[in-house]
């Protein structure tokens, strides 16, 4: 099968699968796919100027292809390699890369991105390396009119005893139809550590389906920080496998809907060693007709003894046609497990309102307060401080420290 | 400077306040006792604006219709409302917070705000007042706070707010005795001329470190007795049954009072 034929010959999920089950299938359905044009889109002016607080390393990623020239690709930290996905498969130096090997695919998008997906960020620390500064991978998918939906695939290796901060922005621009395909593949050797960030913003016309796949060895630790609140349908998507034992997967989450967003989070951990422990909490603030959902799997496996995890979903419903939709999915198949999940779905509380009323705060600014309050409480989770007031700020909340 | 006329409040169709009446001029503390039941809360928070009340009567506050105010409006009249049960809010910060409460009342009444370096000097000097841990103004509004550093925090909050009107609901409630002088100390550091208290407890306990000038006994929705402060320990000795005979209203609530 030729890559050109492979949009009409993939199967699309439909609402009949748990996974897709409140994603808006007409849209999707009108999403294209194909191979980058080869070209770098020309990026409208002002779309980059909105992200300059992470002015450290960096990989811009247009319509699929790494655009260089914007892109800061060089360290000066030994031992950490940020460059262009294709231009090192070119040199063949990512040859050898870890998580190379593409995961079993799951879904019509995940086989688009692997088809059509041939260059993105490749990030590569050596053993015992600590990186402070994050390195910041921004994708932007400019609309071509034709409702083409860029692919693009960011790999992330971190050596033994390696740390790391990460962030991935995806924006566009305009408000044509349209939207960004993005895979991440994560490979974390013994004892590394990452933190990794993914602020999803694109207009509220367009589609972002985003998956991140990670493979964690003894004593590593990920640290996930999602923000997803751009597209009509913004879907970020964790498949994470605890490989080793006593490794730690801990994924938090904020989706911010309004208008008519469908906003879907998919989580599915999985403990495949002993005495390893994963925590997801993440938390939604629906507006207008907007839908939150999240589905969060645990996944113990046979032989997993001593695993700990947990779950939580807050919602906070600001108007009476949001929606939020939780699932949890526990499968235990070994012994000495705990494992807890909990959701709750809610209002703004009146008694905190009248106190904060009481205190001369207006009404609207001490709903806004609430509400920031609720949301914050996932933005201090950053631990990068850099990170943590940009996303704050691109949030529209103020960063306390 | 607060004047209170006939006033009732009914939830529901239930009447908690039966035409109450109460002067307080300025500088002067005022006690508010009474059986649990009586009204006591009810009042406070129909003073500070409470939603889902339905109030006849007249409530001023030099001369201001209070009961025509949003709550926030009334905070910036000067009426402040120290909460029996303080609310927990997780994820906002004590100190913003408080500085957005105290520009926003500041702002209502055309003034300047204050910065962010001024508004810690006069977080600092309310710490002291209440000899709070610095820390507290980095944690999240009573989240996670122990009964007696919530009520602690109300205070903390009066001292920065400045009110006109001080309207304390059983500040005393669940403090052990170091907690209450450190409540009470606040509570009197901030008395003055221009500030006048309402202060509303159930046990005369707290009277013994705030003196006030004069002493009510609600029962029933009514002030049905006034006098000075020895009325407290009058009601203390002899508690509230003689009042409860006297009071209208049926006869199952004041059983259930004297019950309490």
């Amino acid at each position: 099968m030729t890559t050109d034929s492979l949009t009409s010959n993939v199967v699309l999920p439909t609402k009949r699968d748990e996974a897709w089950r409140y994603a808006p299938h007409r849209t999707l359905a009108e999403l294209s796919f194909g191979p980058p044009n080869g070209s770098i889109a020309s990026v409208p002016a002002g779309l980059l100027d909105d992200i300059p607080v992470l002015d450290g390393l960096c990989v811009v990623v247009v319509n699929g292809i790494v655009d260089v020239g914007r892109s800061r690709l060089h360290s000066l930290v030994r031992g950490v390699t940020v460059s262009s996905r294709a231009a090192a498969l070119a040199t063949d130096r990512a040859a050898s890369t870890p998580g190379d090997e593409t995961p079993s695919p799951t879904d019509a998008y995940v086989v688009l991105n692997a088809a059509y997906g041939v260059d993105g960020a490749l990030i590569e620390i050596e053993p015992g390396v600590v990186l402070d500064e994050p390195i910041h991978v921004v994708d932007i998918s400019i609309p071509d009119h034709l409702g083409g939906a860029s692919c693009a695939r960011t790999h992330i290796h971190l050596g033994a005893g390696s740390s790391a901060t990460v962030v991935e922005t995806r924006i566009s621009a305009g408000s044509g139809f349209g939207g960004s395909n993005v895979c991440t593949l994560v490979s974390l050797d013994d004892g590394a550590e990452l933190e990794h960030v993914v602020l999803q913003d694109l207009p509220s016309s367009q589609v972002h389906l985003g998956r991140v796949e990670v493979d964690q060895a003894t004593r590593s630790t990920f640290r996930a920080r999602s923000f997803n609140t751009g597209g009509a349908y913004g879907r970020l998507e964790y498949h994470v496998v605890l490989r080793g034992p006593e490794a730690s997967a801990d994924l938090a989450g904020l989706y911010l809907g309004s208008g008519e967003q469908v906003l879907d989070q998919q989580v599915t951990v999985v403990h495949a060693a002993e005495n390893c422990v994963s925590r997801q909490a993440f938390r939604g603030v629906l507006d207008d007709e907007s839908t939150g959902v999240f589905n969060g799997g645990i996944d113990v496996r046979p032989g997993a003894d001593g695993t700990d995890a947990s779950q939580s979903n807050d919602n906070l419903l600001l108007s009476v046609r949001a929606e939020a939709n939780t699932q949890p999915r526990l499968e235990i198949l070994a012994d000495e497990v705990s494992c807890t999940h909990g959701a709750t779905v809610g209002r703004l509380d009146d008694d905190a309102l009248y106190y904060l009323r009481s205190r001369g705060v207006r009404a609207e600014g001490a709903r806004r307060l609430l509400i920031d309050g609720f949301a914050n409480q996932i933005v201090e989770q950053v631990g990068a401080g850099p990170v943590r007031a940009w996303i704050s700020h691109r949030l529209g909340y103020r960063d306390d420290g | 400077m607060l004047h209170v006329e006939n006033l009732t409040v009914s939830i529901g169709d239930k009447r908690i306040l039966r035409g109450l009446d109460l002067d307080v001029r300025p500088g002067e503390v005022h006690a508010i006792m009474g059986p649990n039941g009586s009204g006591k809360s009810t009042f406070a928070h129909a003073l500070a604006g409470r939603e889902g009340y339905d109030v006849g009567g007249t409530a001023t506050l030099d001369g201001a219709d209070l009961l025509e105010m949003e709550p926030e409006e009334r905070a910036a009249a000067g009426v402040f409302m120290g909460f029996q049960y303080p609310v927990e809010i997780p994820g906002v910060n004590n100190m913003y917070f408080l500085r957005t409460a105290l520009n926003s009342v500041r702002q209502a009444r055309g003034e300047d705000e204050v910065s962010a370096r001024e508004f810690l000097e006069v977080a600092k000097r309310a710490m002291q007042l209440v000899d709070m841990n610095p820390d507290f103004l980095q944690r999240s509004v009573n989240a996670g706070f122990s009964g007696g550093e919530k009520k602690r925090n109300e205070i903390l909050q009066m001292a920065v707010m400045e009110p006109r009107l001080a309207v304390l609901d059983e500040t005393d409630s669940g403090l052990d005795i170091d907690a209450l002088k450190v409540v009470a100390s606040g509570v009197h550091a901030l008395r003055g001329p221009e500030r006048s208290m309402v202060v509303i407890t159930h046990y005369q306990r707290l009277l013994e470190y705030i003196t006030p000038d004069f002493v009510h006994v609600l029962v029933d929705g009514r002030i049905v007795e006034s006098g000075d402060s020895s009325l407290a320990l009058h009601l203390d000795d002899h508690g509230y049954a003689q009042f409860l005979a006297v009071a209208p209203g049926d006869e199952q609530r004041s059983l259930a009072a004297t019950r309490s």
